[in-house]
């Protein structure tokens, strides 16, 4: 909490919580990063598991890239969010549950892609690949639920 | 932008059931923000296949993909008159708004121009000057969305 609370006593958390554009930019770039990760990792998903069909097969990796540039700059803007006021966001339950959602979708974000990149090189059918499918289908689960995650930080209440 | 018209929203029962409980309005939120990514997510595919990726991939599969988008924006909407109706006055004279709204009618245009005037591209995997504008324009106005989306809370009066 001391590491926390000496972070939220530096210039740039200042900068982050009183300019006009620090705390609006990052919050603005943080949900722009979420829509493009979450968005592009649930649609990969609906292709694997055909709820849409006829996407060429080798696009769905470079989705899954596009979706890591969105993540990361959602873990760009949030570790700036989180130094500025940590010691706020670490009480609360929704955002520790919304860490550990972020984390597996970071997880299963990073393996799909590596997983897809592979069968591809195989010429396996990726539409065939049943571990991608539950994975993915998973991977909607946590993105959806991080994102609900995030919103109720505001609502819900504080560990202690 | 003169949005004190549609005050009247805000005395309806509609306004009412948004704000009766304190559950609706974050539920509200949550849909809102789960819509948004459904949108962005397909609104990349579509953009940037106009602007010369993806181009192997069939327009069948692009226009499955838009219906997705396009459902997505209907609940983003919606979602947004609840918000407008249950807190009226957070967004009637706040310039956020205000921007958020002109930039989704420019995006609207655009689209509209690419549908009337270059849509014979569709079904090729021919790339114009003018369709590279338009993806990336596209892409930039709904990023501006996003931003102005997230700054009203911060100009609101």
């Amino acid at each position: 909490m001391n590491l926390l609370t000496t972070l939220e006593s530096t210039a740039f958390s200042e900068w982050v919580l009183t300019s006009m554009l620090g705390f609006p930019t990052l919050i603005a770039l943080h949900s722009i990063g979420m829509a493009i990760a979450t968005g592009l990792s649930i649609l990969v998903a609906l292709y694997l598991n055909r709820f849409l069909s006829g996407m060429a097969e080798e696009h769905l990796p470079r989705f899954l890239h596009l979706a890591m540039f969105g993540f990361s700059l959602n873990l760009v803007t949030g570790l700036a969010l989180f130094v500025s006021r940590g010691a706020d966001y670490i009480t609360s339950i929704t955002f520790l549950v919304k860490m550990l959602l972020v984390l597996i979708s970071a997880v299963i974000l990073g393996w799909l892609r590596r997983h897809l990149m592979k069968l591809l090189n195989a010429s396996n059918d990726l539409y065939e690949d049943v571990l991608a499918r539950k994975v993915s289908l998973l991977g909607i689960a946590t993105w959806v639920g991080a994102v609900i995650a995030g919103r109720l930080i505001a609502y819900v209440g504080t560990l202690y | 932008m003169h949005l004190e018209k549609f005050a009247w929203l805000a005395e309806t029962p509609l306004a009412d059931w948004v704000v009766s409980s304190g559950v609706i309005w974050p539920t509200l939120e949550c849909i809102h923000f789960v819509s948004l990514c459904f949108f962005m997510g397909g609104l990349l595919i579509i953009d940037l296949r106009l602007t010369g990726f993806y181009r192997s991939s069939s327009t069948a599969t692009m226009i499955k993909v838009l219906r997705i988008v396009l459902a997505a924006f209907s609940i983003n909407f919606i979602t947004g008159i609840l918000f407008f109706a249950g807190n009226a006055g957070k967004y009637i004279d706040n310039p956020a708004f205000e921007l958020k709204l002109m930039l989704i009618a420019t995006a609207g245009l655009n689209a509209l121009f690419y549908k009337f005037s270059l849509s014979y591209l569709l079904d090729t995997t021919q790339v114009t000057r003018t369709s590279v504008f338009v993806g990336y324009f596209s892409i930039l106005l709904w990023a501006g969305v996003i931003i102005c989306g997230r700054m009203i809370t911060f100009y609101a009066r």
